[in-house]
């Protein structure tokens, strides 16, 4: 019997110890509000692949703390209700479904190029701050590649309280809204993704066949000059419109 | 069952408690103003606090800037203080932190966008107080130990350390889009911790001094 306690003492002291140094954060559905912003006259489809709607990031920081981020579906739902907002008609195409099964002037695709993210202990500053890099591909109705367009985004949240689990999701909150604020007010100028609304882009950039391969767009190669990134800081003069 | 009370040792840790809470640590402040536009607040108008942009570098506290709108929203001079996140999502994408304005010359062109003025009219937004600053600490030094042990435990030692509070308000005048002014304050503190036994902190509340004082700044300068 006390065998039996000096055991099940010890393993939860051992697990104490292993997960002392390991923290998860997972996010829940952040939501933006409504922008004051005029929607975009395309019929848009939104094709959220495996990857987009399971992401999860883990990290080992400097040999001690071991960090989980597990976006889990929040990305997939925030860029639906982006999506809602920016464009007239929105309609989501699952990662299995056949695009030519629905009618749209675009389809986009958008993924995680990288996310990174740094703790106190690493900037010697009392903030977390994470950065995150979607790539938005976009096809026309005949499934050419429109546009590729790299979205770099950046949010930072001072620390408060102990560990800093809520701190880290707060910056990746904040990071996503960031994307969320460029993605609205530079998508139409950087992709010109209001002109596949007039019929499919002129000049294709890959195969129709790539996109009826149904989200497998980790194979699909993509031309460096084509693919556009945008930051800027400090109010934005260009037209949302 | 019967309770023991020792009078002796409550009292004495009353009395330490006392102590720290009656003295603190040395503060020095400045906080001026300087003005550029005549300014003035009429009935129903109010401000709104912001803290530049991160992206810029900026690293004023969350905590400050709350700090600063409940002082200059309290008591019967209080002035009308719209909160910051209210005041950003009413308003979003166009105050976020990559796209707010960086300079009043953006204005212009931001209350002409659909929504945005009426908005700012709504919220009887006056006044956009833009926070720039930090707290650091900028010195420390001295030494303390602890121990425990069966029979009990105690702190041996001394330690200090000194923290700077530089911030700085812009003041938009969103009547005119242009620069009110700005208010700055600057303050110094040296905390101690010097220990016989029982550690007795004298903190110099530093961050806190910036608060009342900036704030108190801010309302002179609006209100005239």
């Amino acid at each position: 019997m006390i065998a039996n306690k000096r055991a099940t003492l010890s393993a939860s002291l051992l697990m104490l110890v292993l997960t002392g140094c390991s923290s998860t954060v997972t996010m829940e559905g952040p939501t933006i509000p409504q922008p004051h912003v005029e929607k975009l006259p395309v019929d848009v489809a939104l094709r959220i692949p495996e990857q987009f709607n399971n992401f999860v990031h883990e990290e080992n920081v400097l040999g001690k703390e071991s960090w989980t981020i597990d976006l889990g579906g929040a990305n997939a739902s925030f860029f639906k209700q982006l999506f809602g907002f920016l464009f007239e008609n929105v309609t989501i195409i699952g990662p299995d479904d056949d695009a030519r099964d629905y009618t749209f002037d675009a389809l986009i695709e958008p993924s995680i190029e990288g996310f990174e993210f740094s703790v106190p202990n690493q900037s010697k500053t009392e903030a977390f701050a994470v950065w995150i890099r979607y790539r938005l591909r976009i096809f026309d109705s005949e499934g050419n590649n429109a546009s590729n367009w790299t979205v770099s985004a950046y949010g930072k949240s001072m620390k408060e309280g102990m560990g800093g689990a809520d701190s880290l999701q707060r910056a990746a909150v904040l990071a996503m809204r960031d994307a969320a604020a460029l993605i609205i007010m530079q998508m139409d100028k950087a992709t010109q993704i209001s002109a596949l609304a007039d019929g499919p882009a002129a000049s294709p950039i890959v195969q129709p066949a790539t996109m009826a391969a149904g989200g497998d767009s980790d194979d699909m190669e993509i031309d460096a000059e084509d693919d556009m990134g945008i930051f800027a800081i400090g109010g934005i003069d260009d037209d949302a419109e | 069952m019967m309770q023991s009370k020792v009078p002796g040792s409550t009292g004495a840790v009353s009395m330490l408690a006392l102590l720290s809470l009656g003295l603190g640590g040395c503060v020095t402040s400045r906080v001026e103003d300087a003005r550029e536009n005549v300014t003035g607040l009429n009935e129903g108008e109010s401000v709104v606090i912001m803290a530049k942009s991160y992206h810029q570098g900026n690293e004023t506290e969350a905590d400050y800037i709350s700090c600063v709108e409940n002082a200059l929203g309290r008591g019967s001079k209080g002035l009308r203080v719209i909160p910051r996140q209210q005041f950003v999502d009413s308003l979003f994408p166009w105050f976020e932190p990559r796209t707010a304005p960086a300079e009043t010359k953006g204005l212009t062109k931001l209350m002409e966008r659909p929504g945005v003025s009426e908005v700012v009219k709504g919220l009887g937004v006056r006044y956009i107080i833009w926070l720039d600053g930090d707290t650091e600490t900028v010195a420390q030094g001295g030494s303390l130990s602890c121990a425990a042990g069966p029979g009990g435990g105690g702190c041996f030692g001394f330690a200090w350390w000194q923290k700077d509070a530089d911030y700085e308000a812009s003041v938009w005048d969103l009547d005119g889009y242009e620069t009110a002014g700005t208010v700055s304050a600057d303050v110094s503190g040296t905390s101690f911790l010097p220990a016989l036994v029982v550690p007795i902190p004298l903190i110099a509340r530093t961050q806190s001094a910036a608060c009342k004082g900036l704030a108190q700044q801010l309302r002179a300068f609006i209100v005239q």
